[in-house]
């Protein structure tokens, strides 16, 4: 199975395109993927009445409703996204990003969304090519203005990639996220902190901010302790928040970036590898 | 504190300071390699690093090499040291009035227990004597560092009649006190000079000579009718301060056998320290070396230096 197969049988494609509704975009129309159980709720023209008859009980034909899909995506390329261990959190993300605008085929549309742009411009047609996919307009990142114009610009339906290390979001922003996990289907990639597994120095240290600042620290065992908690306690709230507002969620791994969106969509890494 | 060579104290200041100035731009060069972080507020909310520690360790560092210059500077310092070949004679009075019984059993009584409670307290070495006065002054203990026959001739002082010849008693201790030495003269009276010589001029010779007089009146305020007689028996108190600060002791007033007890233990303790200005240039070069190695191994222990 593709990313864009997964994206289609997504549970999270909002209702208007999975119950029979005319589809706003021209597709391939039907793939029959599997026979299931009948679910109450499940559409009734769906029935399979041969397999029934076989089975002496209700069977559902599940299909693959193929349409146009609005590829969209948000990549946090502030300055906190350049740090890493071997390399730069942000050469993952943009691996990440390229492996989700190749899923795109057809009539699908790429589209890259940042604070207050979008680029290629709503309406333009064709794949957005690795080069593109890592532009930076060069106006200082902000993933909420950021997931505030997505949540402006797309069409409800549309699949959203969202990657960054989401040290902005907090409490007031659930409402924004739970708007557009039901609009869109959105998928967050988390970006794992470089030093997860454990601060690399002891003593006294010098950190430099990414973003500015600097403080000069001792670290002892006690500091590592804490900030190994530390770290693994916020990257499991910021999974939770998405998670309770209807994301899909994955881990960004600072090594390889479509492995972290292919394992986000439970897929192998070569269902999702740039072509 | 007084120092040999004062210059080199401002030198060996100046050079520590420079030391230190330029050991901590080394250390700050130093640590500037090494970590980029994406977000700091989060590292110090998450971390809550303890900066005290370097702080500590850089505090320690510059106090070390302080303590270094200042033993470049040969320092002298005046310290309170046991002493251990003092002479101290304790003048007890043995007048009619130490017969009350306002301090109980009675003041005469009071006082020994007190004067033993002294003597056993007193470091080995420290010489004691006993001076029992009334009418006259007479050495019941000459001077000795042997604690049982001092604790034994407490006994054979006298019991309580006569008048009260205080000069005679410090004419007497001071006449049988070593020339040189830690000395100390207690006095513990609860009656008014009215025989012998003038204390007062007793006790500015005593002075003249480093010998303190600690003076202990004893007695309750209301004082007491002395047993077989009308008297009256009253302290002039004045006169006791005057003696002590005339030769640079210090007076103290009892109202019972506890207080006397706790005075002469107290005194014990200031009469057993003598005051020397030694050379401090040993202990000083040692503590600072000593503090300079442990910050040094505490900095590479936690990887603060090299």
């Amino acid at each position: 199975m593709t990313l864009r197969d997964a994206l289609l049988r997504g549970k999270k494609r909002p209702r208007s395109f999975g119950s029979g509704s005319p589809t706003t975009y021209r597709g391939d129309g039907y793939e029959f993927v599997e026979l299931r159980a009948y679910v109450p709720g499940d559409d009734v023209r769906r029935i399979d009445w041969a397999a029934t008859a076989r089975a002496s009980a209700l069977q559902t034909r599940v299909v693959l409703e193929d349409v146009a899909l609005t590829l969209a995506a948000i990549v946090d390329d502030s300055p906190s996204m350049r740090v890493g261990r071997r390399r730069a959190l942000l050469d993952a993300a943009n691996e990440a990003v390229e492996a989700w605008f190749n899923a795109a085929s057809g009539d699908d549309r790429c589209i890259r969304v940042g604070p207050r742009y979008l680029f290629p411009p709503r309406g333009a047609r064709g794949r957005v090519s690795a080069r593109a996919a890592s532009l930076s307009p060069g106006i200082p990142f902000d993933a909420i203005d950021a997931l505030r114009t997505a949540r402006a610009a797309l069409q409800r339906g549309s699949a959203l990639l969202a990657i960054g290390d989401w040290y902005e979001l907090n409490d007031t922003h659930d409402a924004l996220l739970s708007e557009m996990g039901m609009r869109f289907d959105c998928t967050a990639l988390v970006a794992r902190d470089p030093w997860y597994g454990g601060l690399p120095l002891r003593g006294m240290v010098r950190l430099r901010g990414a973003e500015g600042g600097n403080v000069r620290a001792y670290i002892g065992r006690r500091e590592r302790t804490r900030y190994r908690e530390a770290v693994r306690e916020r990257e499991a709230r910021v999974l939770a928040r998405f998670e309770r507002t209807n994301w899909r969620v994955g881990i960004l791994h600072e090594d390889d970036g479509s492995a972290s969106l292919a394992e986000a969509f439970g897929l192998h890494a070569a269902e999702v590898a740039v072509r | 504190m007084t120092f040999d060579h004062p210059l080199r104290l401002i030198a060996a200041v100046v050079l520590a300071a420079l030391l230190a100035f330029g050991f901590a731009r080394l250390m700050r060069r130093k640590t500037q390699q090494d970590l980029a972080y994406s977000n700091i507020p989060f590292f110090v909310e998450a971390v809550k690093p303890r900066n005290w520690i370097p702080r500590a360790l850089f505090s320690t560092l510059v106090a070390s090499l302080l303590v270094l210059a200042i033993a470049v500077a040969g320092p002298k310092m005046t310290v309170p040291v046991p002493s251990h070949d003092g002479a101290i004679f304790i003048c007890i009075d043995t007048s009619g009035s130490m017969q009350s019984t306002d301090v109980q059993p009675t003041r005469s009584q009071a006082s020994k227990a007190a004067a033993r409670a002294f003597i056993n307290e007193a470091p080995s070495g420290i010489k004691i004597g006993i001076i029992s006065f009334s009418s006259n002054a007479a050495v019941v203990q000459p001077l000795s560092a042997d604690r049982e026959q001092v604790l034994a001739s407490v006994e054979n002082v006298p019991g309580p009649n006569g008048a009260t010849a205080i000069g005679d008693a410090l004419n007497l201790a001071a006449q049988d006190l070593p020339a040189r030495g830690h000395r100390a003269v207690i006095l513990v009276t609860d009656g008014v000079n009215n025989t012998g010589a003038d204390p007062e001029q007793a006790a500015q010779y005593l002075g003249a000579h480093h010998i303190p007089v600690y003076t202990i009146g004893i007695g309750t305020p209301n004082g007491d009718v002395i047993p077989g007689t009308n008297e009256q028996a009253s302290i002039d108190e004045d006169a006791l301060r005057s003696y002590a600060e005339a030769s640079g002791g210090s007076y103290s007033r009892v109202a019972d056998a506890t207080q006397l007890r706790e005075a002469l233990q107290r005194l014990g303790r200031i009469t057993t320290i003598e005051y020397k200005h030694v050379d401090a240039t040993v202990g000083f070069a040692l503590g600072g070396a000593c503090a300079l190695v442990l910050v040094l191994f505490a900095g590479i222990g936690i990887g603060r230096y090299p």
